[in-house]
């Protein structure tokens, strides 16, 4: 898992994408790597998991050797237009950069591949590993797709040659992979099946695995036990945890997740789920 | 007068439900009630009728005061083109490759979308209340925002720095890509890219006076209507909720109520009862109780949380063993539900 430069997260929302990235940044530092964690659309996640602010463009260390930062769109295109296509710092770029804003804000192709371009360049930079914290599983192949997009919108010149670089980067499956995350509900898994099938019609990224997030464990007793028990709590929380972990099993059946992640009871801070996940996910591989 | 409730939160919380179960409770009333979705789960698409009919409002099975229909959030942009648009310029626009990635990838686009099709519900005058299932699209808010980030873009400095003030003439488009600094641009970026994307707007231009006046009047009912926001208590949806009632003052009226879904009774964090069995069974009981009561408390402690915060009424859903699927379970949640009473939140009596 960790010896690729980039692992992107994505999931629908609410399945817990950045918990898990969260998790992987943590596991990666202690395989002794030097890791970036990117917020790619907030920071807020990131921020919650490590019990740090939100954090900026800038990297930061959040934990040792965990470093985070949080893509801001108007600072990766000036980076983007300095470093990358290497128009010189001292350029008059005025009315350039006014044609690119006007630009990116009406072709979001070109705002994803910003961004994603972003994430690339840092992941050939000097980490051991990015982590990218992605948009939902609705807007991930958007974002996967822009250098392609790009490449055939721009025929020829810098940003075409660029797009064709990071498309290569994402599709070489030891440098880069993609982890989907869901739970075992019906819209979820549905939606991450979508994913999984777009991805193998068109290979952008390699699938790394797929985690499952909030896995119940079956209960020690059956619903036959439960059925001469008295009404009271001992039966209701009885019921609820079979029902549940029933419907969870059909769903589980669809996913057929590479790792489970278990639901954890009652804790608290956002920065204790995550390490624990990660010590659980550890002790897993 | 059409009453709209905005049902608002982050993925995965349950918004479909929650919107479907007061739009069941408000058709009990003998309310003309018309649920809007996005996204249904498979069986609440299909209890609601919604699986075969689409985005045209049809009666449920069951209930005869209530309605459903899909919002449609595909289609967007090329609607908004056909409807503002001459009929050439809406050709050459949606046959533009610019356009095809801003239908792909804007999501203003598909919650302005959603929001004209409420829009029009609300004013068709046929229903007594209006319910949303608001689109998921990223932060959620867009719903609201799409209005007036769609006369931004269309309208905006974009267009306003490439043509001068005023409506735009080709000939101003040529003056435009000879400036030095644009060939320039087009040069390091290779090919025809910002000319392209010029003369796209052009076109898009037209059509800015039309989708200019009808946003406003969207934005008009999105400020009318009541919201209310949807969350469980994970750090996630509770973010996304905080957002909700940070920002959507400034947008629409100031939500009007979270509903916690998922809750747990408060009766499993007191002392428990003894254990009405024995051995295995016993052990296995007690201690499933005892991750439960943890997670009731932990439930309990941020919803108080988030109340108390942000000054706001509370409703709770408890957590059901099955998510509801038909008409009679929905309704059945809203039996057991607290703090959802369409009274408080500006529904009409009938």
């Amino acid at each position: 898992m960790f010896d690729r430069d980039l692992i992107v997260v994505s999931g629908k929302g609410g399945v817990g994408k950045s918990v898990v990235a969260a998790a992987l940044a943590i596991r990666a530092r202690r395989h002794g790597q030097r890791v970036l964690l990117i917020g790619m659309v907030d920071g807020a996640g990131i921020a919650a998991h490590f019990g740090a602010a939100i954090p900026g463009y800038a990297p930061r260390e959040v934990r040792d050797g965990i470093f985070a930062m949080t893509i801001d769109r108007a600072q990766a295109l000036d980076e983007y237009l300095h470093l990358q296509l290497n128009i010189p710092r001292n350029a008059p770029l005025g009315p350039l950069s006014k044609g690119l804003d006007v630009v990116t804000e009406a072709v979001p192709g070109i705002r994803d591949v910003i961004t994603i371009g972003k994430v690339i360049h840092e992941a050939e930079g000097s980490w051991d590993l990015v982590i990218a914290d992605a948009p939902a599983t609705g807007q991930i192949m958007s974002y996967l797709r822009a250098p392609a997009t790009i490449a055939q919108l721009v025929p020829t010149g810098r940003v075409r040659d660029q797009a064709s670089w990071m498309e290569g980067i994402l599709a070489d499956a030891g440098r880069a992979a993609l982890v989907m995350v869901a739970i075992a509900e019906e819209l979820p898994v549905t939606e991450t099946k979508e994913a999984l099938a777009a991805l193998e019609a068109e290979p952008l990224i390699a699938v790394a695995a797929v985690v499952a997030n909030r896995v119940l464990s079956a209960p020690g007793f059956g619903s036959a036990a439960l059925e001469d028990l008295p009404p009271g709590p001992h039966r209701d929380a009885a019921l609820l945890q079979t029902s549940l972990v029933t419907d969870q099993d059909e769903w589980m059946e669809e996913l057929r997740p590479d790792v489970m992640l278990p639901y954890l009871f009652g804790v608290h801070t956002a920065a204790e789920v995550a390490a624990r996940l990660a010590d659980t996910w550890e002790a897993a591989s | 007068m059409t009453a709209a409730i905005l049902v608002t939160g982050g993925g995965g919380v349950g918004k479909t439900t929650v919107a479907a179960g007061l739009a069941v409770a408000a058709a009990d009333r003998g309310l003309e009630t018309l649920v809007l979705t996005v996204d249904p789960a498979r069986r609440l698409a299909t209890a609601l009728g919604i699986e075969r009919l689409g985005n045209t409002p049809s009666r449920t099975a069951g209930r005869d005061h209530l309605w459903a229909a899909m919002l449609d959030a595909t289609a967007s942009w090329e609607a908004i083109v056909h409807r503002h648009a001459t009929p050439d310029v809406a050709e050459r626009l949606i046959a533009n490759e610019f356009f095809r990635a801003i239908a792909d990838r804007f999501p203003a686009g598909q919650s302005y979308a959603a929001a004209e099709q409420t829009a029009e519900f609300l004013e068709s005058g046929e229903w007594d209340l209006v319910i949303v299932d608001t689109p998921p699209a990223a932060g959620g808010i867009d719903f609201f925002l799409a209005p007036g980030r769609i006369r931004s873009l269309i309208g905006g400095r974009v267009l306003r720095w490439l043509t001068g003030a005023g409506l735009p003439g080709r000939r101003r488009l040529y003056r435009w890509t000879t400036r030095p600094a644009l060939r320039a641009a087009d040069a390091v970026l290779g090919g025809h890219l910002l000319q392209d994307v010029a003369e796209f707007l052009m076109d898009l231009r037209t059509i800015y006076d039309g989708v200019s006046r009808r946003a406003r009047h969207i934005e008009r009912h999105l400020r009318r209507a009541t919201s209310i926001v949807v969350t469980t208590a994970d750090p996630a949806p509770l973010g996304e909720a905080a957002r909700f009632f940070r920002e959507l003052p400034a947008v629409a009226a100031e939500p009007r109520l979270i509903v916690f879904n998922r809750s747990l009774p408060r009766e499993w964090m007191l002392p428990p009862p003894p254990v009405p069995a024995s051995g295995a069974l016993k052990k296995a009981l007690e201690d499933n109780l005892q991750r439960w009561a943890e997670e009731a408390q932990r439930r309990h402690d941020l919803q108080t949380d988030f109340a108390a915060r942000y000054d706001t009424e509370l409703g709770v859903i408890p957590w059901l063993p099955h998510p509801p699927t038909s008409l009679d379970e929905l309704a059945a949640m809203m039996d057991v539900a607290t703090g959802l009473d369409l009274a408080a939140l500006d529904v009409p009596n009938p």
